[in-house]
């Protein structure tokens, strides 16, 4: 061997020599395991395309009854109120028990009661004219939609009446009224295609990026490969890190796969900002991610545990960090322990880069806090790892 | 079928779990932690709202007009921002969810009797909840502007404190206050399920071939229904125990009202967790090695628990191929099988549709596993 091998270049090339045959080592295990790779892309693909392709969340058609006890003009103008998409009129009904039982059979989801003399109370003026609206929130996202619709709908009945007794509701410009403009941002049509579908990529990562550096390593201990490993000239570091590496690559081609193969041409979902800006945050996604996994796996001794493990943290990251649910929903503690999940900023930097327009500006905090969580579980990982070892 | 021997192999994997210490111990503790992580994660009350308010007239009125918002429980003031642009920057970090804006010359409008307009910007990234936000935004404006409204009417007419003309009174059937807890602990015993059932059973006959001891048993008596039978049994009877737990943790602990006969609730959990069992099996079956069994599992029932179970979207609402899919999962079964049991009050009778749907599942997923699982090396 010559004497210029002793130069700090040469180390670093015969280093990175060395990553590159384990991670092409890597992913060959990924590669040669036919029903694995199968799967993954099915991940990436069909069960994003069919995420994104579910039906909506919106009330549509819910079934109403009526009881119109009053049979007054303003009776029938309420109820002409509760119309199509939102809500379908099937019964009219006699009496306020037939109402209510049609919904306990589940044959209504709302049932819409007047009371006699309901135009009067009105026309005099001097009470509050109310009707009783009965839910079924059996299913509680849809009770919610219809009866916030109901209490909308209300709301602009009393103010059109209340508009009518001032006598002057042909000119709404000349009574002083406040007009509420909502406008819906960054998704105006509600595109729920959208949404699913990033959600569903992002669970996918996650899994992804946790599990697969987790079982490989458990494997390695499993077959007692990893005592080959180490008997070579290899670090821990060198051993570790290929995984991180090879997640890095699967998880980028996997969101490029997803986001320019399905979700970019068959349902619109826009990339406002930049798009490599989104490649790399997501290789730093799959590097924290993956330091999870490699973490859980000095914890596990065979598959089985390496799997519950996987599913103690995946439940709760998914979960709790705000795929589906917006964080704000939940109650304090729990978001201040999820500072601690990897996806928790994520979430804000694919939905800020997608579809908020967001750059690096906006996003610098979460991609921070992303880098430091990802060192610090990697070096925890690290450290149990070349311990075991010892 | 001997019955031995069936017990034989039974009793050895339940040893397997017994004596990994670690195992045993996750096996016992998953249930309980992912009935609170999903009682947390899948509330879905929308209520704490946050917002910001641009209020760029600053008066008595546009402060009167926006204490309305402030003090609504649904929503969760942030302060007032200073300019439209501060405001995007929060919602483009995903800080809010809304901001309201009062233009200038509100109060000067509307105390010439002309009408004004604010503007509200939802952030519409999450759907979900977008809809029911816009809704209660323009309740509360539309109340907010019915008391000025009215004041104005009492100023005309010379009536004094005119009360609100017309009010729907919501009220909630199985479910007074909407708790979405009540409602979804239930139905989180069905979620759960999905995740555990499969898990341990999908790792049970892969492990054997990754290993080789899988070997001894081609070269045993034990048949291959004997072999199946054994490894299906202690897991069904973990599960089993799961359900208990996950039962007591939803009845006592969230307070889920248990209406229905019991009986006929266990005896369908006891189909929907051999159901989900055989499930397990099969992806053993198919799995060569036990990364891509875990991987199988965990993708599978992520998927089919936030697409097929009917709880995100409704069945009925759904089209085409995932209408056909989400009747090739047991979960929907399952599911409705939880809503009449528990909010309707259902026995035998209610539940033998679902029953029989589970059965059928159970049976024809046992016999296609019988079916590919071979005595012998696939070449």
């Amino acid at each position: 061997m010559n004497s210029e091998l002793h130069s700090p270049w040469d180390h670093l090339r015969i280093w990175v020599r060395q990553m590159a045959a384990l991670v092409i080592k890597e992913f060959l295990q990924l590669g040669n395991d036919r029903g694995l790779l199968i799967f993954a892309l099915y991940s990436f693909t069909g069960n994003i395309l069919l995420a994104g392709g579910n039906a909506s969340l919106e009330l549509n058609n819910a079934n109403l009854v009526v009881h119109d006890g009053d049979h007054s003009a303003a009776s029938r103008e309420l109820i002409y109120r509760f119309r199509q998409p939102y809500f379908r009129l099937v019964e009219e009904v006699a009496d306020t028990r037939t109402g209510m039982q049609r919904v306990e059979q589940g044959r209504a989801m709302l049932f819409l009661d007047i009371p006699e003399h309901f135009a009067e109370t009105l026309r005099r003026g001097t009470h509050t004219a109310s009707v009783q609206l009965l839910v079924d929130t059996s299913r509680a996202t849809r009770g919610y939609l219809a009866s916030s619709y109901s209490v909308r709908i209300g709301a602009s009945f009393s103010q059109d009446w209340a508009g009518q007794n001032a006598g002057r509701a042909d000119s709404e410009e000349l009574i002083p009224v406040i007009i509420n403009q909502t406008r819906i941002r960054y998704n105006p049509t509600l595109n729920e295609a959208w949404f699913n579908s990033i959600g569903e990529l992002l669970v996918m990562m996650t899994v992804m990026c946790i599990l697969l550096p987790a079982t490989a390593l458990v494997r390695e201990k499993e077959r007692g490969t990893i005592e080959q490993l180490l008997v070579s000239p290899l670090s821990p570091f060198q051993i570790m890190f290929s995984k991180v590496v090879a997640m890095i690559g699967v998880s980028v081609a996997g969101v490029a796969l997803s986001l320019l193969g399905i979700m970019g041409p068959l349902f619109a979902v826009p990339c406002r900002g930049s798009i490599w800006l989104f490649f790399v945050l997501t290789a730093l996604f799959a590097f924290t991610s993956a330091g999870l996994g490699l973490l859980i796996a000095t914890f596990a001794r065979n598959a089985a545990q390496v799997g519950m493990l996987v599913l103690f943290s995946v439940m709760p990251i998914v979960v709790l960090s705000g795929t589906f649910t917006p964080r704000d929903s939940m109650p304090p503690a729990v978001n201040a322990i999820m500072v601690l999940s990897p996806l928790r900023h994520f979430i804000e930097i694919a939905y800020g880069i997608l579809l908020r327009g967001a750059g690096v500006e906006t996003l610098w905090d979460s991609a921070l806090a992303m880098l430091a969580l990802g060192c610090l579980l990697f070096g925890i990982g690290l450290w149990r790892f070349r311990r075991q070892l010892e | 079928m001997n019955g031995a021997r069936l017990l034989a192999v039974a009793s050895k994997e339940f040893r397997e779990v017994m004596r990994d210490r670690v195992l045993f111990l996750l096996t016992f503790l998953m249930p309980p932690m992912m009935m609170l992580v999903f009682a947390y994660g899948m509330s879905q009350d929308i209520e704490h709202v946050p917002f910001v308010i641009v209020d760029y007239d600053r008066s008595a009125l546009s402060r009167d007009y926006a204490y309305h918002f402030t003090a609504s429980r649904y929503f969760a003031f942030q302060g007032y921002a200073t300019t439209e642009k501060a405001a995007d920057e929060m919602m483009a970090h995903g800080d809010i969810r809304f901001i309201l804006i009062i233009p200038e010359r509100f109060q000067a409008r509307l105390l010439a009797d002309r009408s004004t307009e604010v503007q509200s910007l939802i952030d519409g990234t999450f759907t979900m909840p977008v809809r029911s936000i816009r809704a209660y935004i323009e309740a509360i404006g539309v109340e907010a502007s019915g008391e000025m409204l009215r004041e104005y009417t009492a100023r005309h007419s010379g009536v004094q404190e005119l009360p609100e003309p017309f009010r729907v009174e919501v009220r909630y059937l199985y479910n007074q206050e909407v708790r979405t807890a009540w409602t979804l602990a239930p139905m989180l015993i069905m979620m759960i399920l999905i995740w555990t059932t499969p898990l341990l059973m999908a790792l049970s006959v892969v492990r054997e071939k990754e290993i080789g001891s899988i070997y001894n048993m081609y070269a045993s008596t034990v048949s291959r229904a004997e072999y199946l039978a054994g490894k299906l049994l202690p897991n069904v009877v973990f599960s089993s125990i799961h359900v208990v737990i996950l039962f007591l943790l939803a009845t006592r602990y969230y307070g889920a009202p248990f209406k229905g006969s019991l009986a006929a609730f266990a005896l369908v959990s006891l189909l929907y967790v051999i159901s989900l069992s055989s499930l397990g099996l099969l992806i053993s079956l198919v799995a060569r090695v036990q990364q891509a069994a875990l991987l199988m599992t965990i993708v599978l029932a992520g998927i089919v628990m936030e697409q097929y179970s009917g709880i995100n979207t409704p069945i009925a609402d759904m089209t085409g191929f995932n209408y056909v899919l989400a009747h090739l999962f047991p979960v929907m079964y399952y599911a409705d099988a939880i809503q009449i049991a528990f909010l309707k009050g259902g026995g035998f009778r209610e539940l033998g549709q679902d029953v029989l749907a589970l059965a059928a599942y159970a049976v024809a997923t046992l016999l296609l596993v019988h079916f590919l699982f071979r005595k012998r090396v696939r070449a």
